[in-house]
Order: structure tokens, then sequence, then C-alpha cells
């Protein structure tokens, strides 16, 4: 098998705010070798990135946990993470540099995207968001570049491959099944899908993207590059339809999940957000397993949510603001995120893959969109990461920042661990060049 | 710019014969002409593609294909932007996901289409076979020219008639290899964006225009929210939408057809943020009379108001803020407390004269969408007043506010005393001063609109100042906003952002102007102020592509 060109979609200095991307070893062949701790064509087995979002912050004490290095305690806020010691680490004193201005905004996009917020406007990320770097870098070795999915019913998440250029979450674990497990999934074991519409369809699509490149020449400058994500996505869904053709991959640990049945719907004007979140680790978890994508985000709440958690006496983003200290029932709520989350890590550690799990195989980044919500304030990031992304990270350690380190570091040091190997990460006061040495391995 | 400068004076004369007719409840006393306003500068609004949103879409499936086609509901979502779908459809891209729902919808549609029953809508001739490349031409001519609202190239036409023709030879059927060249009509960027390249303007060097079909477009997504009608298709193709009176003509047409009222619906859905009202979210426990069918039965009450102001009344605008008149289910009729005038569905009531409703601001729509979950918000209220329907433009809370207020207490028992230092606190009073006073005079509507007159026993005190206007209860208020100089140039301005899916450049505030001035002059008539934008240079003449 010819080892795969850069995908074209790396080259869009446009869509990735410049950063030189290039791709590490190709994971083609998925047969494990003897001893399962590698692919028989010698490769590892893939690495895969992850993103556990939730909206609205932590609270001002609390989150950081006691203790250094191998030697930590789970703070209260992270007590619900306490039986996933070892395979977390947290990052503690880290600061965000590009700018405080829009809150529950420009923390994430300091994080994620290594910059402010787009000017114009302030909904939009300037410059793609790690998962997206990732993804240009690895995501055409699957099925799907990337899956994003929401648990709070929404249209909008933080992904972004560059300005205005968002992927909307999938909200219904029942479409997401429908999408990775019903429509056009092949087991593995069996032989490649053999309908003579695939081609057909395929061809379609290239009409389609002569279509889109005859009319991008007529086209002013922004809406060109509009047209340039358009591609994009005529190319991933090619190349989608290419792989139903080929073998399918062949791995011990894939198993086409149960069908979810119905989405859980509100009770009493509640949404069931603990029953969707279940349901959706099911599904992501076997989606990875199964080498059908390799870089996913979850967003449990949207910056801002209001949400009514299930015992709450008012929406989440108003207790934030309006509860006085010690915030008892802001303190409930993370609590009953960071339960999710961890049933959510569970799900992938009781995956095995060659002599690991699926857990130690990815890194998992849990985040918020503040670090102290009734302040908004960027400080003291909450910063956890789960698994190892194959022993390219430490696990199981506290890092703590003394002197405000930049998140960016983090984000590079991710994206690095990924195979990614990327000059800098984020632009002006959020950029670096330098990882996070604390938390890589070697 | 003789002839696009000449439209001011006899527009709104022709035009008040015209809607008057239809009035049924004014008597207008005739109209003098106003004094001549400031002419609307030969300046064209911001040029560039949009792509459909998910109403568009389906509307023009229906539209184009028949109303009996089932569309998948999974679809890209729309992002609006400045608080406008239109808008955000001039910058938003298409995600990978989104490209894989319009594949799987194209093919869900095509096949619908060409169904046994239902193909003789789109073939008008027989197949001699598994290929008959005339007669997948001919359709695919007058399909296309409907989907990607401009004829199709020959070399266009060629290559759908080889990709249908390849589909049938390999799965042995005309009718599907039918459904690939209709799927690929579905799924390319000629029907997913409206597209605009404009062309140089004979009637104006120097400057650029929208073609003939391009203004086909433009009229009717700003008129209809939906794709041209065969009519407005041959106006089109005849030439006559880059003249003055072709142009007029089509737009008088369409702000004369019941599918206007559907795009009049979409666009104060939009300019009030009213779809959210799909995913109210309140304590049932809280608010007894709270259901899931309150947020879409509220939106439809103010809906229909806007409709029957626009198309029925032809009333002043500014009157939707005071009229006692309204529309409600048994539902709404018993959170408001008034007899139901149906025992099913809507129909038209008025609120007594004594009663704290009116117009809009008395709408459950306005009360319950801007408040949280479990209480009523002087804040987000206030903010909902002076931001979307006066303009005015406030700032972000500074990062690291204290925002925490006060619990209740036999002390601060109402809202307006637990605010108090947001309005003390110089930090928080420079913004929370434009709103939080508006806000409080809606104070006897909770979380969910319904009336009260106290709070935990204690009497609420509606009064307030509106820009130096005293009031002392909601109707005074609404009266305030009623009379406020920025209620009628803010709404101008947020029509004109709609129309043209851009926000306004600072030299277009000259166009916003000289908009306004015939607004006024029409008595604040809204169909006026559509026709008078569609005929407008901002609305015709275009710039090079963005």
């Amino acid at each position: 098998m010819a080892i795969r060109m850069l995908p074209r979609r790396t080259l869009l200095r446009g869509l990735l705010g410049g950063a030189a991307v290039s791709l590490g070893l190709p994971l083609l062949d998925m047969h494990l070798n003897n001893n399962g701790t590698a692919l028989a064509s010698g490769s590892p087995l893939p690495r895969r990135f992850g993103l556990f979002f939730w909206g609205n912050g932590v609270l001002e004490t609390g989150w950081t946990p006691e203790g250094d290095g191998k030697d930590w305690k789970p703070s209260k806020v992270l007590a619900p993470l306490a039986d996933l010691h070892d395979e977390i680490t947290v990052v503690s004193g880290m600061k965000v540099y590009t700018g405080n201005t829009v809150p529950h905004g420009s923390g994430p996009a300091g994080l994620l995207s290594g910059a402010s917020l787009l000017k114009e406007d302030t909904d939009s990320f300037a410059a793609a968001s790690l998962d997206q770097i990732i993804a240009s870098a690895i995501g055409g070795e699957t099925r799907f570049r990337s899956l994003e999915v929401g648990i709070q019913k929404t249209d909008k998440c933080m992904s972004f491959n560059g300005p205005y250029s968002m992927n909307p979450p999938e909200c219904s674990p029942r479409a997401l099944y429908e999408r990775l497990f019903v429509d056009g999934f092949v087991a593995p074991g069996s032989g490649p899908k053999i309908d003579p519409r695939l081609a057909l369809r395929r061809s379609i699509l290239d009409a389609v993207s002569d279509d889109a490149k005859r009319l991008q020449g007529r086209l002013g400058a922004a809406d060109k590059i509009r047209l340039e994500q358009h591609f994009e996505g005529l190319r991933s869904l090619e190349l989608q339809l290419k792989k139903l053709e080929e073998n399918p991959p062949n791995l011990a640990a894939c198993k086409a999940p149960a069908d979810p049945g119905e989405d859980p719907g509100d009770i009493e004007g509640r949404p069931q957000l603990a029953a969707t979140c279940r349901a959706m680790g099911k599904l992501l978890a076997m989606a990875l397993a199964c080498d059908q994508t390799r870089v996913f985000s979850l967003w449990f709440s949207r910056p801002v949510s209001n949400l009514l958690y299930p015992t709450a006496s008012a929406g989440h983003h108003q207790l934030t603001h309006d509860e006085a200290d010690p915030q008892p029932q802001v303190f409930e709520i993370l609590q009953y995120i960071l339960g999710e989350l961890n049933l959510f890590l569970k799900e992938f550690a009781a995956i095995q893959e060659g002599d690991g799990t699926l857990l130690d195989h990815s890194a998992i980044l849990c985040t918020t969109d503040c670090s102290y919500a009734r302040a908004h304030s960027v400080e003291n990031y909450p910063i956890l990461i789960a698994g190892s992304a194959g022993g390219a990270l430490r696990k199981g350690i506290h890092y703590r920042s003394v002197s405000n380190e930049n998140t960016s570091k983090v984000s590079l040091s991710l994206a690095r661990a990924m195979g990614v190997n990327l000059a800098s990460f984020g632009k002006d006061a959020g950029m670096v060049t330098d990882g996070l040495g604390a938390i890589e391995v070697g | 710019m003789k002839h696009l400068t000449s439209s001011r004076h006899p527009w709104w004369s022709a035009l008040l014969i015209g809607l008057l007719a239809c009035s049924s409840e004014k008597t207008e006393p005739s109209p003098t002409p106003p004094p001549p306003g400031p002419e609307l500068p030969a300046l064209a609004a911001q040029t560039g593609a949009q792509r459909l949103s998910v109403t568009q879409y389906r509307r023009s499936i229906h539209a184009i294909l028949g109303d009996d086609i089932v569309i998948p509901t999974a679809l890209e979502p729309d992002q609006p932007q400045s608080g406008f779908v239109a808008v955000g459809a001039s910058y938003s891209t298409i995600s990978a996901r989104g490209i894989e729902q319009y594949e799987k919808a194209a093919y869900t549609i095509a096949r619908q289409a060409l169904a046994p029953e239902r193909r003789a809508r789109l073939l008008s001739c027989t197949p001699a076979g598994v290929t008959d490349d005339a007669c997948a031409r001919s359709a695919f001519q007058a399909l296309g020219r409907k989907l990607w609202r401009r004829p199709l190239a020959q070399d266009e036409l060629d290559r759908l008639v080889a990709l249908s023709t390849k589909a049938a030879t390999t799965l042995g059927d005309f009718h599907e290899g039918l459904q690939f060249g209709i799927a690929a009509l579905l799924q390319s960027p000629a029907f997913l964006y409206r597209t605009a390249e404009g062309e140089p303007d004979p009637n104006n060097p120097g400057l650029r225009r929208y073609t003939s079909y391009e203004m086909a477009s433009r009229l009717s997504f700003f008129l209809w929210n939906k794709t041209p009608d065969d009519e407005l298709l041959d106006a089109a193709q005849a030439g006559v939408l880059v003249e003055e009176s072709g142009l007029r003509q089509q737009a008088e047409r369409l702000l004369a057809s019941p599918l206007a009222r559907e795009g009049a619906r979409n666009f104060f859905s939009e300019y009030l943020g009213l779809n959210e009202l799909d995913q109210l979210s309140k304590d049932p426990v809280l608010f007894t009379y709270f259901s899931t069918e309150v947020g879409p039965a509220a939106r439809e009450e103010t809906l229909r108001l806007f409709e029957h102001f626009v198309f029925d009344a032809d009333a002043d605008y500014r009157d939707l803020l005071t009229t006692r008149t309204t529309f409600v289910n048994p539902k709404l009729a018993s959170m408001y407390g008034i007899p139901a005038p149906n025992l099913q569905g809507f129909g038209r009531t008025e609120h007594p004269e004594d009663s704290p409703r009116r117009g809009i601001l008395g709408h459950i729509s306005t009360l319950a969408l801007h408040s949280h979950p479990v209480s009523s918000s002087a804040t987000l209220r206030g903010r909902f007043l002076r931001s979307r329907l006066l303009c005015f433009k406030i700032p972000d809370p500074p990062v690291n506010a204290n925002t925490a207020l006060p619990e209740p207490s036999p002390e601060l028992p109402t809202l307006r005393q637990r605010l108090y230092s947001h309005l003390t606190d110089p930090a928080c009073s420079i913004c929370h001063l434009s709103m939080d006073p508006l806000g409080l005079a809606l104070e006897q509507f909770d979380g969910i609109g319904r009336f009260r007159r106290r709070e935990n026993g204690v009497n609420i005190d509606p009064s307030g100042d509106l820009d130096g206007v005293p009031f002392q209860d909601v109707q005074g208020l609404a009266t305030a906003m009623h009379d406020h100089p920025d209620l009628t140039p803010c709404f101008v301005r947020n029509l004109y952002r709609y129309a043209t899916a851009y926000p306004e450049t600072k030299e277009e505030q000259k166009t916003l102007e000289a908009l306004h001035h015939e607004f006024r002059a029409s008595g604040y008539k809204v169909r006026s102020l559509m026709l008078a934008l569609a005929l407008s240079p901002a609305f015709r003449l275009s710039q090079e592509p963005r």
C-alpha cells in the first residue's frame, strides 16, 4: 500500500492559522502482531485524540489537587475521578495569554486555538481548534475525519476548522449510531462492501467538486476560502465511500454496539444529560475501537449554558453568578459532570487493545470555558488529560505550574503526542514553540 | 444614476393605493406627499454567496419537487450572526458532516421525486429504453433551471446526462440512473449557495449591478424566504429585473402573494429571536402553567400579530408596541386570564382597556424568552429592548465583574431592591442603567410572563424612565418605546441586514437614513419599506464579490 499524500487540507494555511503540519507515521494495516503491542506492519496501535468539554468553569477553590507528581490527592471537586487517579494527569497553574475580553469565550479560544476570538464575530474562533489541527493531519486515515457530539442539545460548539467554520455537534445518540454503525458500516472480518452505487456516488461527488471548482473561480476571496471548506467535506465523503470498498480493519476489540434506542427525553423540563452522555460514551468508544475515527470532541454543555440540572434550583450559569459562597449547588453540578466524565473514561478503559486499553492509546483533554466562573478568570485554567496517547504522555501525575505558563504549551504537547509535528502552537501572545516537558515522555 | 434615484418619488404613492385597497380596518386620511428626504445613494450593499438556510432548502424542495416529498430532518444547522440566519449564511461554511447530510438528503429526495407516482412531474417524455439522452436532457434542463435559479450551460447539461446514462447502464434502469443526476443537482454548490457575480451596469458606468437572474433570487429570498417561482424566473430570463419597472412589477406581485406572509414571519421571527422559543426551558414546579406547548404558541401569537399588522391592517409599525389587539389560543388565553376567542386554535382578541398588557412587550414570547428558567430577569428583558428594538450596542460585561445578586430577604423582597448594587456601582451601572430600569418596568410579569402584583408579599413598582421620558407603569413604558426616536431606524437597519444578508458598513448609514425617511413618509408601513428596499440601489447594485 502506498503512503498517502499529505492531505491537501493541511496546506490550507488560511484555515489553520499558518501552523506548519506534517504527518507522523501512517497507520495502514490494522492486523496486530503476535504480541499485540503493535500492528503486524510494525506500526504502533493508532493513537486517538479526544476533547471532553463542559460550560461554566469551576469554583474559586477546591479544584487544584494537593501534592505534586505521582503523589497527588484528588481535590474536593475532582473527587469523582479518584478511582481513575493513575489514568489522569492534572495540569494546574496554567494561564491563557490571548486576552480575556469575552466571558466564557476567550478562555477556550486561547487554550484550543492559541489565539483570541475572531474580532469581527466573537462567536467564532479566529483559527482552527486543536482537535481539527490534529484531524487535519491524521483524519484522512479513517472513515470519519473527526466526530463531534453534544450532550446538551445545541447547534454550536468550539470545534473550528478556521474562522466561521464550525463543526456542528451531533446531539442525538440515535443519529450518531445510525451514522456510525448502520449507514455503510462494514463489520471487521467481513469482506469489503460490493455495491455499484458506491462508485456511482463517488462519480457524482467528483462532478459536484467540479461545480465547486468552477464556481470558486468566480467568487471573491472570502467566499473562495469558504468553498475550500466545502471541498474538504466532499473529499472526506469520497474517502468514506472508498473505505467501504476496502477490506475493513481487523480489530479484535471492534463490535458494533447495540442500538441505543430512542433518545432520552426531558424529564420535567430537565434534560437527561447522564443518560445521553452514557449512550454517547458507548458509541464513541466503539467508534474509536473500530477505527472509524481517531479524533473526537464531546461537548457536555455549552459555554454560558443555563441548563437545569436534576436537583438545582436555577440554571447552571445563573447559579455560578448568583449563588452565595461556597456555591453548594454549583459544586453539585460539577460533581455530576465529573461523575459522567468518570463513566465516560471507563468506557475507554474497558476496551482491551493489545497489551493496553483504548484509554492508554488515547489522549483526552478535559476542560471548560473558564477557571472561576463567577469571575470568568483564565488563570489556573482547569486542565485534565486522560490516557497517555500510547505512551507519549505521562499519566497519573499532577503538574503544578508555579509561573503561570501558557496553556498553549499543553496543546502543543498534545498535538505532538498525536504524531503531529508542529513547530509551534498559537499566535502572538498565545504562541509557544515548546510543549510542556513535564507531561511528555522522553 | 437617474433611473435609480427616480424610483424615490412614485414608489410610495403607487404603493399606498395598492396596499390600502386591501386594508380592511383602517381608514387613513389620504396622504399628502412628504417633503423630499435624503436621496438613496448609489451604494451597493456587500456582495457574496449565502448558504441556503434549512428552511430555504426545505421550501425549495417542496416548491420544485412537490409538497409530499419527505425531507430528512438532519441538515447542516443554520448559524445565525448579528441575530440573522441570513447574515450567518454569508459567512459560515458547510461542515464535513453537513456534506454527508446533504448527500443523504439528495438521494432520499431524488428517489421520491422519481417514484412511479411522481415522475410525471419531472418527465415530459417516455424514455425509449434504459438510456434516453434526449429525455434525460429535457428533464435536467427544466429542473436544473429551477434548482439552480439560472439556466444550465450546455456542458453542465452534457455532464449530467453522461452521469445519468452511466448510472442507468450500470443499474439497468432509466429512472434509477436519473436519480444520480438529480442527486448531483441537489448537492451542487450552485443549489446550496446563492451566489452573485454581478455584471457591469450600463446605466451607471463604473458600477456593477446584479444580473436579472440574480435579482430574481434576491427578491424571492428577501420577500418569500424561498426560491423564485416560474413567473419570476421567466421575468429574469426576459431580462426585465434589471429595469426599474420590471423589478417593481415583480416586487409588487411577490408582496401581494400569500407567500410574502411566510417571508415576513421569517424575518420577524429572526429579528426577535423567536425561534429560541422552541427550546424554552422553565422549571415546571415553579411555573405550573408552563408546558412545552407554551413556547411555540407564544411565538405564533407574536408572528400572527406582526402578520396582521403588515398584511391585513397595514398598520403603523410603532403600534406593535402599544396595541391591545392580539391572537391567542386557549392555552395563552388562560395564562393571560382572558376568554379564549376560539375553543381550539388561535383567534383574534383585544386585551381590556385596563389590562397592563400592551403590544409585544406584554407577549409571553418576549417575557418568557428574556427570563431565567426559574425567575424573571430585568437585565435580560432590558437588554432585549435596548439592543434588539432600539439597536443600542451594549458591551459584554467586564470579565471580572461581580455579578452576584443578594438572595431575596425581608429587607430585599423585590428584584428592584436586589438589583440596586448594579445601579449604584459605577463599573456596573454604566451598562446596567441602560437595561435594568426598562426590565424592572416588566417585573409585574413573572418568568413565564404571567401577571403578578407582588413579589415576596411586596407590591412591585413598575415605574421608571426611558431616556428622559418618565413612566409610571408598563403601559407608560410601551408608549415611551413607541415614541422613542431609535425604534423605527432600528427596524430599518434590521430589515436591511436581513434583505442584504450583510451587516451594513459605515458608508451605508446614508442608505439607512434615506430608507428611514421613506419609511416615515409611508406612515411606518412595513410593506412600503420592503418595496423601497427591494427597489433601492443598495439592493440592485453589486460590489466586486467579497
